[in-house]
């Protein structure tokens, strides 16, 4: 049997998967065996196009079902105090070892079908990627637990034996812990978890309620399409017949039917959304340890996650119009080095009162709401009318020239106006001493809270048509976020624009000089801090030395414009 | 605040002269297409190469102009902060302490002017890197070095 204290060498050592994984993925191929040979069935075999579906689904089981064996037989595992290490490969070996103190998060997800099966796919991520950097698919529910803590364990010891431990010494010195079932495990130290939230069922339907999917019922109907059955004996088996002469009536009114039809969708649509919603978050649990959030929901697929709190980028608070007209709220956490799956920003709390949403933040990192926020400059609604007009105008043009209803979209411009209005309403930042706050949206309204320590880049941009309004965009980005919607403070007049950009700058900056009062901030924040402090005195004052041939500081360049700018004083303050 | 070194005019006109080359082919072909189909055609023939030569040729020749003009840059003990955009002007204040690592980085046809391209590249997800064109190649080289010792361990 394997033992950490050895480098594993011959392929014949180390952990395998669970057996179950052989069955199970065999079942999981199945559908797509399945898909290749619906045309065949359909057709009763009469043409030959058919014949050839058949022969590609015989090839196919033939090569599946053997790579999936050969994928077992060369997948192994070993976790050793300092690295976990993961053989794979069917035609090319993959060896990867992923060094203990860098795992970020380990997550076990239980789909359907290992629930069944008691078997859990570990998914272990670190901070330098996105998606999970080891993938153990599947291993027993308990080994999966074990796996969890030893890691945990290992890393608590190599946190404890000095700062950077050279392998060997550290591998050495370990005193090799009791045996167990064949892999050496640590007894796993008792973990004192503190339950923030748990969403009784009650809660989650009520959840699902607020939610609109039109996904599942357009992923509904591409399924039909492909399976194409007879819709005249679908509804002759929905309605025996008996309701032929209703249906008829409705069809003849398209209006009445239309209306109909989008009313079924959408009740549908919201039937399955409150399905989907709670079957991902059932028995929703969220608990803070020292230094991680943990989080456990799900019905059929059972996720289980760590966010540690380090790696909190911003919090988000969204709410759509209806779940804020009624007072719910959710919480989102941006994070880095998480699941890909939720483009970094895990749901720390799906659906609760607001007031709680935010307490709950507040639990985590210190954070209030303030009661107002600044407003942008109103001639952002005069940007969105000029905006929608020029689109709407376009679009009915287009449309109209072929088709003389087109002109109608002209009449939405009223709405436009409206949205435009309620967009400058619910748009507004704020800046308190820890946080930039910015909320945006009207349908679904966010509300970004960016603690000043976590800021990377500051942007002020201002397109042609806002330079002609005196007008600029301001946007803080930071780790993690990606993507639209972003929380850019759009349209504010141009000066204040780029005074909060000083503003900004220069808390940021503050909040890292040696003498700056703690930020409430997470955890490890205070380790760079620290080492920049060092780091300014010694190259701060040098720094003309270091880089003379440029002279581009302000006050030695009168002819080029300067950057209205008060220039925070260089590094003398750290002395 | 500085300007870039104006050879990068050259370098921008060139690589934009090589792609409106490159579209220029493409519609050329369109149009060869329109006339041997004669009648059928759908567009008067040489309409689509006439007009994107007519814009191209304006792009090359005063994109690059109008791009140099509204580029500008400064670096301090604390930031690295870039101004550009003809049409959209953007403005960039990268904090020294949020610098992942940074590349110096040169293209064929920077090479022929000797220029070079400072990129710098930080946790940030919409400014992963932001680069700096239009250097000296020693010159980026030293701003690297300069910039090097304000790197953290851990930036995040």
């Amino acid at each position: 049997m394997e033992s950490p204290n050895t480098a594993p060498q011959p392929l014949d050592e180390g952990q395998r998967l669970h057996p179950m994984t052989l069955l199970q993925r065999s079942l999981l191929s199945i559908p797509a065996f399945a898909l290749l040979l619906i045309p065949f069935f359909r057709s009763g075999g009469s043409g030959g196009g058919e014949w050839f579906n058949l022969i590609g689904a015989l090839v196919y089981g033939f090569i599946a079902l053997p790579a999936i064996i050969i994928r077992y037989i060369r997948f192994r595992y070993w976790i050793t105090p300092t690295e976990i290490i993961i053989h794979s490969g069917v035609f090319t070996t993959k060896k990867r070892n992923i060094p203990v103190e860098k795992v970020q998060n380990v997550e076990i997800e239980q789909s359907l079908l290992p629930r069944l099966f008691r078997t859990a796919k570990i998914q272990i991520y670190t901070a330098g990627s996105t998606t999970a950097e080891g993938v153990m698919e599947y291993v027993g529910l308990p080994e999966a637990h074990r796996i969890r803590e030893t890691i945990r364990v290992y890393q608590q010891r190599a946190d404890a034996v000095a700062p950077a431990p050279a392998l060997s010494t550290a591998v050495d010195e370990e005193p090799a812990p009791a045996e167990e079932g064949g892999l050496l495990y640590a007894s796993p130290a008792p973990r004192q978890d503190a339950m923030l939230f748990e969403m009784p069922l009650a809660l989650v339907i009520r959840g699902g309620m607020y939610r609109f999917s039109l996904i599942y019922i357009a992923l509904a109907f591409s399924v039909l399409q492909y399976l194409d059955p007879d819709p005249d004996v679908w509804v002759a088996w929905l309605t025996r017949n008996d309701m032929f002469r209703t249906i008829d009536t409705l069809a003849a009114s398209p209006w009445v039917w239309g209306s109909v039809l989008v009313l079924t969708a959408a009740l549908l649509s919201w039937l399955t959304g409150i399905l989907v919603y709670v079957s991902r978050y059932y028995g929703f649990q969220l608990s803070q340890s020292e230094r991680k959030i943990h989080k456990k929901h799900g019905l059929l697929t059972l996720a289980e996650g760590t966010i540690p709190l380090r790696r909190i980028q911003a919090f988000v608070f969204r709410a759509n119009w209806l779940m804020a007209r009624h007072g719910w709220q959710s919480l989102e956490l941006q994070t880095i080095g998480g699941d890909v799956n939720q483009a970094g920003h895990p749901v720390a709390v799906p659906f609760a009162r607001a007031p709680r949403a935010q307490a709950l933040a507040n639990l985590i990192r210190p954070l209030a709401l303030p009661d107002a926020f600044e407003a942008v400059s109103k001639l952002m609604i005069r940007r969105d009318v000029f905006r929608a007009t020029v689109i709407l105008g376009l679009l009915a043009a287009g449309i109209g020239w072929f088709w003389r209803p087109g002109w109608g979209l002209l009449a939405l411009l009223p709405l436009a106006v409206l949205f435009s209005i309620l967009n400058y309403r619910h748009h507004g930042y704020a800046l308190t001493n820890d946080y930039l706050m910015v909320r945006r949206g009207v349908l679904t309204r966010r509300t970004w809270a960016i603690p000043i320590g976590k800021f990377q880049v500051f942007y002020t941009t201002a397109t042609y048509f806002q330079r002609r309004l005196k007008l600029a965009s301001v946007y803080v980005d930071t780790a993690g976020a990606g993507g639209w919607p972003s929380p850019t403070i759009r349209d504010l007049p141009a000066e204040t624009a780029a005074a909060l950009v000083e503003t900004l700058n220069e808390q940021f900056q503050a909040g890292f000089a040696p003498d700056a009062p703690a930020m409430a901030d997470l955890a490890s924040d205070a380790t760079p801090a620290a080492e920049d402090a060092t780091d300014q005195s010694g190259q701060g004052a040098s720094f003309e030395s270091l880089h003379p041939a440029s002279g581009h500081s302000p006050a030695s360049d009168p002819d080029q414009y300067v950057r209205p700018k008060s220039m925070p004083p260089p590094a003398a303050s750290a002395d | 605040m500085r300007p870039l070194k104006p050879a990068v005019i050259k370098v921008w006109t060139i690589s934009y002269a090589i792609r409106a080359t490159l579209l220029l082919i493409a519609t050329a072909t369109f149009d060869v297409i329109q006339l041997l189909r004669g009648a059928e055609a759908v567009l008067p023939a040489g309409l689509t190469t006439g007009a994107v030569l007519v814009a191209s040729i304006g792009v090359t020749v005063f994109v690059p102009r109008w791009m140099y003009r509204y580029w500008r840059f400064s670096l301090d003990d604390q930031e690295l902060y870039l101004e550009r955009g003809i049409f959209n002007r953007v403005r960039t204040i990268v904090p020294l302490r949020r610098i992942q690592h940074l590349d110096v980085s040169q293209n064929l046809l920077e090479r022929e002017f000797d220029l070079g391209k400072l990129i710098v590249h930080t946790a940030g997800s919409d400014s992963n890197s932001v680069v700096l064109p239009g250097l000296d190649y020693t010159e980026a080289e030293q701003l690297r070095d300069s910039i090097k010792h304000y790197i953290l361990e851990d930036a995040v």
